[in-house]
Order: C-alpha cells, then sequence, then structure tokens
C-alpha cells in the first residue's frame, strides 16, 4: 500500500527548475528518508505534497486526496513539521502545546508528550527561552499530536545534539501507530541508514529509491555509496588554503581564553572555561544545545562581554584592542547572517572592503572566491533567496576573504549536505596545515573527529579536554557520537 | 469554532506579553491628545505687531494704547519703517499696524480714514488674524473715541449665532477630532505588523498545515485586536470628558456602534497591509507613511475637505477617519443626528467590508512562488 | 590608518545604498510615497473655506433680500443656496451638515432698508467645525456689511484698513502649505530611514557580523548616517524642485542657504533616528519610538498653531524640537529670503541637536557592545 503516490512531477520557480518530471511512491507504515544534496529539491517535494505549493505539473496523491484541490482533508490527517518551526517564541512551552492541540482539534493530554521531551520541568518557560534541541523536540511534539496518519519532517534534526537527536528518533519511534507513515529529510546519513526505506533526490529527480541496507550494510558504507550516487567527491587539493597568504606569527597560541565566566544573575551560563589554542590547530567546542558553547564563543568573539576572565586572539585582549583583535578572525555566524537583500558578490564585496581589502586586489580576490566556492554560476542572485547549503558556503566565503590568521566557525555545517561538508572539512584542515588556527562547533560527531582537540561542554562548563582519541578511551567508547553520550550521561550521574 | 477561539486565545497572550502594544493602545492616545489639548490652539492667537503712529493727535495715542491693551495682541512701538521692515524678515513681528498723519483729521472731518496693516505672508493664518484684529480693534476704538458722534450707524447688522459650540472653542471640535487621528494610526499601527510577523518568523507555514481556514486565520487576527482598539478607544473619549471636559451631548450606545465599525476599518488596513507585503520592515514603513499625515491633513479635521478640488474631495472617500470625524463632532457638540449617523455608518461599512474582503483575499493559504 | 577606515566606511555606504536603493519596494516608499503625498497635499489642502453651502430664510421675501442673496452666490466662497420654507427646514439643514451656515432675514428687512433705520440679519454658524465655521461667518458678515454699507444714504467718519502682505501678496495658502509639507515629508521619510536601521540589522543577525569585523563603533555610526542623509537630501531637492516649478511657489532665499539649512536640519533628524535605533532593540520598538517622536515634533512644530501660542512650559520644550527650527528655516528662506544672521539663530540649536542625540547614539550603541 502507497499512501503518497507522485507522477512525472514539476515544479519551477522562474528559470530554476526544482522539481523535475519526479515519480514517487511513499509506502505506509514505513519510515522514509529523504536525503540529498542542497537544492536538490527536498523542502519543495514535502511543501508540494500537503499542498503549500502548487505543481506546475504532474499529479500527487496522498491518502487518495489531491492536495491542490483537497488541502483542508488533507491537514486534518497529516503533521507537517517546518525547517523554520513556527513556534510562538512569546508563548510558554504548555502554551504552544494548547494552540497545536486546539487547531489540530485534539484534547489536552501532553504528559505522554512532556515527559518523552524532557520538558516537564521548562512547561511554563517561553518557548523563545529553549535551546534549540528543546525548541526541535517541542515542535515535533506539536506536529505529533494527534497521531497524524501521514508526518513529514523536514531536517528536524539540523542543529541538534547528539543526545537530542536520539530523543527525536525515539520521540517518533514510539509515540506514532505501526499504519503511519513517516517522510524524514535529514543530513545525518546514519539517521537516514536506520530507516525502512531512502530516496535519495538529485536536481529535481529520484536517483535512488529502496532500502538503507540495500545499498550497504554499514553505515560508513551507506555514507559512501550515497556520496557516489550524488556525484562523488574526491578529495582535491584544496584551493583556499593553497592561495592562502600565510602570515609570520611568533605567538604559540593563537586564541586564549582564561577564566572566562558568564553570569546572569545566579544562573552561571558559562562557568571558568580556560583553553589555550596552538597556531595551526582546530580545536572543537562541543556540547548538548544549551550547554554554553554559543555564550563561549560569543564572548570569544567580543559579542557578549564576559562577567569575568579575558579572551585573547594572536595576543590581543579582544575587550582592550577589539578592533586590531577582530581584525585577525574570521567568523561565521550559527544563523545566515549576511545581507538578505544584496547579491552574492555584493555581499563579498562589501566583507572585502570591511576587511581592508584594497580596491586593486579586491577583484582579483573576489573572482578567486567565487571559483573556490562554486559560487560563480549565482554571484548575481540575491543571497536570500539561495538554498541553505550555498548561504552556509557564502558566509564561510565572507569569513575567509581576509585570509585571517584566526577562524571562528559557529556550527558551520549545519543543514549542509555530505558532500558540501566533506569539501568544506577539506579546507579546514587543509587551511589548518597552513598555520591557520580554527575554532569550531559542530554537532555531527564525524566532524569531530577532525579537530585536534576538543572541549566537551555541559551545563556551562568544559566536563573534558582532549584529543578525539583520548576522549573515546576516556568514556570507552567506539564512535565519538558513543563517547559523547556516554561523557554527557556520566557528567549528569 | 475551537481553532478560532484558540488562535485569539494565542493573540491575546501575545498582546499580554509584549508591552508595545499596550503602549501603542494607551500611552500612544495620552500623548497625543495632551498635545492637542494644550498644544494645538486654533481659535485665539496672540500676536506680535509693530505699532507705528505719525499722527500726532493725542486723541490717537488712545488708539496706540488699544491696541497694546488687547489680549490677542502684544504691540511694540517703532518709529520708523525699516525697523518694522527687518523685525519682519527677523520673524520679531509677524505684522504691522501704521496709522497715517492725516488719520484723525479726516475722521474730525467725518471722513473716512485709513490705516495700513502690514503682515507676514509667509504665514498665512497669522496674517488673516491680523487683519481681522485690527480691523476690529480699530472699529471698536472708533465706537468709543470722540469721534463716534460722527459715525453713522450701519443699517444692517449682522448677529453671528454659533450653534453647538456658543463660544467657538476650538477645543470642543479639535479634542473629539483627535481621536479619529489618533485612532486611525493606532488601529493601522496594531494590526500592520501581525501578520507580516508570522511569515517572517515561520509561524504562518506550521498554521497554514492545519486544520485552520482562511476565515480562523482572518478573524483570529481581527476580534483581538478590535477589543484593544476598543479599550483603547475607550480609554480616549474617558480622557476627553472625564479629565478634560469636553462636553458630550450625544447617545454612548450609538457612539460604541459607529466607533465599533471605525475600528472595524482601521484593522482592515493594518491586515492588508500586513498580508499584502509578508515583511515588517515595509510594512511599518507603508503604515507610518499613510496613517499619520494622510489621515491628519485630509481627513478634513484641521483643513475643510469641502474646499478642496473635487478630485481630492473624492480621494478623501477612502478615508475611514473622514467619515469618523463629521459622526464624532457632530456626536459630542449636537447629539445624535440620525441622518449624519446612518450616512457615515454606510460609508464606514461599505470601506469595512471592502476591506476585509480583500484581507480576505491576500490570506494566502498556500506559500508564494 | 585613515584611508583603510574611510574604506570600510565607504563600503558601509555603498551597502546601504543598495539595500534601500535596489529594491523596488523600498524605493518606491522611499521616493514615491513622499512625492504622491506632496502632490495630493498641495492640491488638496487649504485653510480657505470655499463651496459654502448656505440655508436661508427669508421672511421677508423683497427686492433687497433678494439682492442681498445674490451677493452670496456670486461670491466665490459660496455654492449652494438652500431656500428654507421654515425654521425646522432650516434647523435640519444645518443638523445634517447640508449647509454650513444659515441666514435668517426678519420681514422688517426691506422697510428698514427704504427707512434707513436699523435691522439685523441673523447668521447661524455650524460650532461643529468651528474653524471652519469662524472664517465663513467673516465671509458672511463682510457681504452682509457691505451691502448695508452700499444702502446706507449718509456717509460718516470711518476707518478703512489697507492691507498688505508681504512676501506672498495674495495670501495664497499653498505657498505656506508647501513649505510646511516639504519639511513634514523629509522628516518623516528620514525617520523611516534611520530609526530602523539598526533594529533591523540586530534582527537579521547581521549586525553581529559587523561588530565582529574591524569596523569601529564610530564607523558604523557613520555609515549609518551617511547613507539616510543622502537620500533624504536628494528626496528633499528633488520636492523642492517640484515646488518651485510644478507649483510655481516663487523662492525668495539664496539657494545655498537653503541647501545648508536643509543640510543641517536632516542631519539632525538623522541624528535622532538613530538614537532611537540605538536604544531599540526589535523593529517594533523601533517603530513606536518614531511615532512617540514624530507625532508631537511634527504637531508641535508652529504649523497647525504658532508656538508663542502654547502654555509657557510647552513652548520651552518645542525647544528641543528640531522640527520646528526645520520649518521656520524652509518657511524662512523660501517665502521670506531669510538672511545668514538668522539662519544661524535657526541652525545653532540644530546642531547642538544633532551633536547631543548622536552622541548618546554612539554612546548607548557603545556600551551595548561592551
Amino acid at each position: 500500500m502507497n499512501s503518497i503516490i507522485i507522477k512525472n512531477l514539476t515544479k519551477k520557480f522562474g528559470q530554476i527548475t526544482a522539481i523535475n518530471n519526479l515519480s514517487l511512491n511513499i509506502e505506509e507504515g514505513k519510515i522514509t528518508g529523504l536525503i540529498g544534496a542542497d537544492a536538490s529539491g527536498k523542502t519543495t517535494l514535502i511543501r508540494l505534497i500537503i499542498g503549500l505549493l502548487e505543481p506546475d505539473n504532474g499529479e500527487i496523491s496522498i491518502l487518495n486526496l489531491n492536495p491542490s484541490k483537497q488541502k483542508s482533508e488533507i491537514t486534518k490527517k497529516i503533521g507537517y513539521m517546518p525547517q523554520k518551526f513556527g513556534l510562538y517564541e512569546d508563548l510558554t512551552v504548555i502554551e504552544n502545546l494548547k494552540l497545536y492541540a486546539d487547531l489540530r482539534k485534539q484534547p489536552y493530554q501532553f504528559e505522554k508528550m512532556l515527559e518523552f521531551t524532557r520538558l516537564y520541568e521548562f512547561q511554563d518557560r517561553l518557548a523563545g527561552a529553549l535551546s534549540g534541541g528543546m525548541k526541535q523536540k517541542l515542535g515535533l511534539a506539536c506536529t505529533l499530536l494527534g497521531n497524524p496518519e501521514i508526518l513529514l519532517l523536514d531536517e528536524p534534526s539540523v542543529g541538534v545534539d547528539p543526545v537530542s537527536r536520539i530523543d527525536l528518533m525515539k520521540m517518533v519511534k514510539e509515540l506514532i501507530t505501526p499504519k503511519t507513515t513517516v517522510l524524514w529529510s535529514t543530513a545525518y546519513l546514519d539517521e537516514a541508514h536506520s530507516f525502512d526505506k531512502a530516496v535519495i533526490l538529485d536536481k529535481g529527480q529520484v536517483i535512488f529509491n529502496g532500502k538503507p541496507t540495500d545499498l550497504a550494510e554499514t553505515t560508513d558504507k551507506f555514507e559512501k555509496k550515497v556520496i557516489e550516487l550524488m556525484g562523488g567527491y574526491k578529495k582535491e587539493i584544496s584551493k583556499i588554503a593553497e592561495n592562502y597568504q600565510t602570515i609570520e606569527q611568533n605567538i604559540e597560541y593563537s586564541v586564549v581564553a582564561d577564566n572566562l565566566e558568564k553570569k546572569y544573575g545566579n544562573f552561571y551560563a558559562v562557568k571558568n572555561n580556560t583553553f589555550c589554542i596552538k597556531k595551526g590547530e582546530i580545536f572543537g567546542l562541543l556540547g548538548p544545545n544549551g550547554a554554553g558553547k554559543s555564550t563561549s564563543f560569543k564572548m570569544m568573539c567580543g559579542l557578549t562581554k564576559p562577567t569575568s576572565g579575558s579572551a585573547k586572539i594572536m595576543g590581543i585582549d579582544i575587550k582592550e584592542n577589539p578592533i586590531k583583535a577582530r581584525s585577525n578572525l574570521g567568523y561565521m555566524a550559527q544563523k545566515f547572517s549576511l545581507y538578505g537583500s544584496l547579491t552574492v558578490e555584493q555581499n563579498l564585496k562589501f566583507f572585502a572592503s570591511v576587511y581592508g581589502i584594497g580596491i586593486l586586489n579586491r577583484k582579483e580576490r573576489i573572482n578567486e572566491i567565487l571559483d573556490i566556492f562554486d559560487l560563480r554560476e549565482i554571484a548575481n542572485q540575491k543571497s536570500e533567496s539561495l538554498p541553505l547549503g550555498y548561504k552556509q558556503r557564502l558566509s564561510m566565503a565572507c569569513a575567509l576573504i581576509h585570509n585571517p590568521p584566526v577562524l571562528f566557525l559557529d556550527e558551520p555545517t549545519s543543514g549542509v549536505d555530505i558532500i558540501a561538508r566533506h569539501q568544506f572539512w577539506n579546507h579546514i584542515t587543509s587551511l589548518a596545515k597552513k598555520g591557520v588556527t580554527i575554532l569550531v562547533t559542530t554537532h555531527f560527531m564525524d566532524e569531530a573527529e577532525f579537530c585536534d582537540r576538543i572541549s566537551l561542554f555541559y551545563k556551562g562548563e568544559a566536563i573534558t579536554i582532549g584529543t578525539p582519541k583520548e576522549l573515546k578511551e576516556k568514556a570507552n567508547a567506539e564512535t565519538m557520537q558513543e563517547a559523547f553520550i556516554k561523557l554527557v550521561q556520566e557528567d549528569d550521574e | 469554532m475551537k481553532i478560532l477561539l484558540a488562535l485569539i486565545k494565542k493573540e491575546f497572550k501575545q498582546i499580554i506579553r509584549d508591552p508595545s502594544s499596550i503602549i501603542i493602545a494607551f500611552v500612544l492616545p495620552f500623548i497625543s491628545i495632551m498635545i492637542y489639548m494644550y498644544g494645538i490652539n486654533l481659535d485665539s492667537v496672540k500676536v506680535n505687531i509693530g505699532i507705528k503712529n505719525d499722527d500726532a493727535n493725542p486723541e490717537v495715542t488712545t488708539l496706540v494704547e488699544s491696541f497694546g491693551k488687547n489680549k490677542y495682541i502684544n504691540s511694540i512701538p517703532y518709529n520708523n519703517e525699516k525697523d518694522i521692515t527687518q523685525a519682519i524678515t527677523r520673524s520679531k513681528i509677524k505684522g504691522a499696524v501704521i496709522i497715517p498723519n492725516d488719520f484723525s483729521k479726516k475722521l474730525s472731518k467725518g471722513e473716512s480714514s485709513e490705516i495700513l496693516v502690514i503682515t507676514d505672508g509667509s504665514e498665512v493664518n497669522t496674517a488673516n488674524y491680523i487683519q481681522n484684529y485690527a480691523s476690529s480693534i480699530t472699529n471698536g476704538w472708533l465706537m468709543t473715541s470722540k469721534y463716534k458722534y460722527l459715525v453713522t450707524p450701519p443699517i444692517i447688522n449682522t448677529e453671528l449665532r454659533a450653534w453647538y459650540n456658543q463660544d467657538l472653542n476650538s477645543h470642543n471640535f479639535i479634542l473629539p477630532g483627535s481621536i479619529a487621528i489618533t485612532m486611525t494610526l493606532i488601529g493601522i499601527l496594531l494590526t500592520a505588523l501581525v501578520v507580516a510577523r508570522e511569515w517572517e518568523r515561520g509561524t504562518m507555514e506550521s498554521l497554514l498545515s492545519t486544520q485552520v481556514r482562511r476565515i480562523d486565520i482572518v478573524l483570529g487576527k481581527y476580534i483581538p485586536y478590535f477589543c484593544l482598539g476598543l479599550t483603547s478607544m475607550i480609554f480616549n473619549v474617558s480622557m476627553c470628558i472625564g479629565v478634560f471636559k469636553i462636553p458630550f451631548r450625544g447617545n454612548y450606545f450609538v457612539f460604541f456602534l459607529v466607533s465599533s465599525l471605525f475600528l472595524f476599518t482601521l484593522l482592515g488596513i493594518g491586515l492588508l497591509i500586513s498580508s499584502k507585503l509578508k515583511n515588517q520592515f515595509l510594512a511599518s514603513q507603508v503604515s507610518l507613511g499613510i496613517g499619520f499625515l494622510p489621515a491628519l491633513l485630509l481627513s478634513g479635521l484641521i483643513f475643510p475637505i469641502s474646499s478642496m478640488p473635487l478630485f481630492f474631495q473624492y480621494l478623501t472617500g477612502i478615508l475611514p477617519p473622514k467619515y469618523f470625524i463629521i459622526f464624532v463632532e457632530s456626536e459630542y457638540m449636537a447629539g445624535t443626528i440620525f441622518e449624519i449617523v446612518v450616512i457615515n455608518s454606510i460609508f464606514l461599512t461599505i470601506l469595512g467590508a471592502i476591506l476585509f474582503i480583500l484581507v480576505y483575499k491576500s490570506t494566502n493559504m498556500r506559500l508564494e512562488k | 590608518m585613515i584611508i583603510d577606515s574611510l574604506r570600510r566606511i565607504i563600503a558601509l555606504i555603498r551597502k546601504e545604498l543598495i539595500t534601500t536603493w535596489k529594491d523596488p519596494k523600498s524605493r518606491s516608499i522611499i521616493i514615491g510615497l513622499p512625492l504622491l503625498q506632496l502632490i495630493i497635499f498641495a492640491n488638496a489642502i487649504t485653510m480657505e473655506v470655499k463651496n459654502i453651502d448656505v440655508t436661508v430664510v427669508d421672511r421677508d421675501k423683497s427686492v433687497e433680500s433678494r439682492e442681498l442673496l445674490s451677493h452670496f452666490e456670486n461670491s466665490p466662497h459660496f455654492r449652494k443656496i438652500y431656500y428654507a420654507d421654515n425654521e425646522n427646514e432650516f434647523r435640519n439643514k444645518i443638523d445634517t451638515q447640508k449647509a454650513k451656515i444659515g441666514i435668517y432675514i426678519n420681514n422688517d428687512f426691506s422697510r428698514a432698508i427704504k427707512s434707513q433705520k436699523q435691522t439685523q440679519v441673523l447668521v447661524v454658524l455650524d460650532g461643529r467645525q468651528t474653524n471652519s465655521a469662524a472664517i465663513a461667518g467673516g465671509y458672511a458678515s463682510e457681504i452682509i456689511n457691505s451691502y448695508g454699507s452700499q444702502m446706507s444714504k449718509k456717509q460718516g467718519a470711518k476707518i478703512n484698513t489697507v492691507v498688505r502682505n508681504w512676501y506672498n501678496p495674495n495670501l495664497e495658502y499653498r505657498w505656506f502649505i508647501m513649505t510646511v509639507i516639504i519639511v513634514m515629508l523629509s522628516v518623516v521619510i528620514t525617520m523611516l530611514l534611520t530609526a530602523l536601521s539598526i533594529a533591523r540589522e540586530r534582527e537579521m543577525g547581521t549586525f553581529d557580523q559587523l561588530i565582529v569585523s574591524p569596523l569601529s563603533s564610530f564607523e558604523i555610526m557613520v555609515g549609518k548616517v551617511i547613507p539616510p542623509l543622502i537620500i533624504a537630501m536628494f528626496l528633499t531637492c528633488l520636492m523642492t524642485l517640484i515646488i518651485i516649478f510644478g507649483f510655481k511657489v516663487p523662492f525668495a532665499g539664496s539657494i545655498s542657504l537653503f541647501l545648508i539649512s536643509i543640510f543641517i536640519s536632516l542631519f539632525s533628524i538623522v541624528g535622532v533616528g538613530l538614537f532611537i535605533s540605538s536604544i531599540c532593540k526589535t523593529q517594533q520598538q523601533a517603530i513606536l519610538g518614531v511615532i512617540t517622536f514624530q507625532m508631537p515634533a511634527i504637531l508641535l512644530s508652529g504649523f497647525i498653531s504658532p508656538i508663542e501660542d502654547m502654555p509657557i512650559g510647552w513652548q520651552y520644550l518645542t525647544m528641543i524640537n528640531p522640527v520646528r527650527y526645520f520649518m521656520t528655516l524652509s518657511r524662512g528662506i523660501f517665502l521670506k529670503g531669510m538672511g545668514t544672521e538668522d539662519v544661524m539663530s535657526n541652525i545653532i540649536p540644530l546642531i547642538i541637536i544633532a551633536v547631543v542625540t548622536l552622541s548618546i547614539a554612539s554612546w548607548t550603541f557603545k556600551r551595548k557592545l561592551d
């Protein structure tokens, strides 16, 4: 039995074809993973299925209903969680639940939900004050209300830590009925590997549809196969690193955090955080959502004033001489924060001049960057209209445009596809070899393996610092994922 | 129905949590009413004028004195015209009165005599006031001077009588009228951002995937802000009546009904802006652009609509405050007049209904391309 | 160092101009909306009272009373005359605002004129529209009085006032109002351009990106001050040209003084806008700030009723109102050809306002960063 049947579906946005003559059946009672590169059409497909967009051509039938004509019938039977899940940030947790229960005509039975999401004690907190992981869990809870027959989840695990990711998975698996159909779009291939079915999209077409285990037995191999199907990734010499002009540095530690502390009232967001990063080192800040990583990060680049302690970049105190300290810094924010109404090229030009690249070199440098980051084709597009992965790439390009000796990357790969992530980390490691010092936060544990050293953050404090190997040994774990979960749980006890 | 109630409840909670709605609804009208009460005065203008007397006759000095004694005029003596010119250019004085040397001679012969009044035409209103003051002061003086026996009394006297507002106290009409202006701003501002905000924050996409119907979304916005707007209106009116003692001769129930209609049209404008633009930045720019100056200048409160060229008179027809001002002034000063209530209510209803339909139509149930 | 700093500022300015200018929606709001309003307001607004409809009860029905009424018919101020048969109808016409004024002629009207005795004409005004009623009443008594003196056989001593209106001989209301509108519209647009700009970047997250770059807070401030100044200057000049050439309002003063004055006026408005922007976290708060400043500033700038007429405390309050000086300068230079000395006395307070607001803005702004 198929609950969703799609025939010859096409959807264009202006010149761009998002979905190209796509046919697909999705089986009832199965969890289907939707995988694909950035801009491969995942979000558009989901939006078409529930009738938020209308197709140009082709047919969709969802539970034998037509979404372009019977949208109101469909909404009764489905649960949809958009990428930017629409929680009302000025309502509390319980108020959000009640609202969505009313909107789905469901009774107020949240006991089980609250337990699963571990939001019980936070039910009177404003949704806006929750950490990223909790927000996603609450969003999922709101979507799951009323046991929908079909569940459509658009990258629910973006920016979520491994522990919360497991929670999300558990919530879905345990709260649905055996007949519920789930379409789950994800960038985590380990997640996709564990599903019943996997659909891989590329350029608006289905390039694989079947059991993930048919493709490969283990997660690692599955990842390789997927990459192959998506066009393959060949490790090349990083052009960014190649063109990088290293600056002579005589300092041993390029980045130093000395007893950084941030207090809000009586609550310590970050407590005696101390670390030193050597030149050319990749230093990872890991930890569950809301552990204080972002606050530490913000203090390091001078966006938040620490209650006590100090941060130095290339030996310059960020508090005492912020302008000089920052000129050594390339910064990539968690949320896309470039100028949406400017084109890709205009953004690059702007940051090039702000970071003091002279007019003579500027054009050359921008051309170089456009090539290296593969942005040439979209150079004249407004950056707000780009898909997430391209936005991320552009942010990285802007952060690197002035050849900074120190790079701060705050979850640089959230929502980026696997190939782009590989390319990205290839650049990072190559840059580090050239002497660039990198401070990075991430929720991808495979990425954590690339770090030279890791500080595992939990409840405002670094619970352990060491190389990935040391951490794994300490936790007696095989993978970083396992180590992360174990170390966090140990600390809890 | 349950869905609508849930949306309304949600909106109320958001209103309560967000101080800015409360500020818009209550602080803004307070500021505005203070300004209209104390800062704006249309009836008695006190101006500085220069006076130069070329007539040495002692009787004429009493005329100069009466210019000095008048409560509307503050006169400053000048000896030569050059100083007067300079003083007017520098806005030290807004005009001048010059009494020629043959002034009293002509009067004593029972002939008509002249005084010269100079005004600063760059301020048209003040210039008009000065003309009127000057001629009323001189005529008043004439009837008490020794020349009064030489004056032929006019055969036709005009008796001016102002109905509804005997002493033509401008606050009696400015304050009630200002309610219309302030409410226009408040009504539009309250709603202009609320739909755009849902689009920007992504909550709209979630709403659209639930069983929410279009009418729920529309009413879910109209009803809560209607209640808030009405409270603000009541606050406004009670300030006018209670604190500033502006007489109210109308019927509270009728007033309540027409105010509701007015509010209904205003919320429509705000919601239309918001759901068309889907962007808080643009929505706020547009609502400020159309909510303040056009309402202030074109609604007939200060500048009479009947004096406008015909085309622009019709153009003002799309402004809800126009109808409300006519109603509110009549209601306050003359009491409920059936015809005025009905005609203006009909216009407001038509406008409100058109806006409601437009809001309904522009509420997308799908994401835009 | 200075060149680097300049380069960064130029980059900021270019970015601001592109974001506000390149977007057709925002361009039409910033330029289209004010120009449209300028044209509408210029044509529509007047304090003169025209097209007055009159209702009449003529108890006399004589040659004389008809003659008097024909004067009303021929006056440019009056439009329709509704003849009412009785007091009820008369009252009804005024109640329902079909007529703005009512004229009641007694049955002794013609007899009195013939015998040169005194008589009275009653003019009833609709006090609800207090302002225009008073003006209309003035017109009516003027017509009646002049008819009276025509009919009067004796001429006695009387005083005529000869009026000379400087700068605007026919007291054209449009001349006055246009110099006011230009100020109001530039203030509104300048406030919109500045007050939301920082709050918007805060909400979008781009502000963090700026802070993390080597831009100093001073450079960011300069980069936020100049672009709105450029746009507002352009807009104001465009409106001035339209007023001079499109509406044929004579420009009496010095062009260079005028340009300097509007530049400094706009500069102080930008200062206020940035001050609001620097203390607001969200766009919504910024809009509130704009309204709470703009509404009083425009209403209390002296255009509706003169500042001298306010209670003394309020008069002092207007001394910190930049719109007040802006309006005096615009009107003074445009219509009166104000000289350098007087211009200076209005510019100095504006400069003080600009310096104070901008310093507070950059101070709060810097403090928030630390």
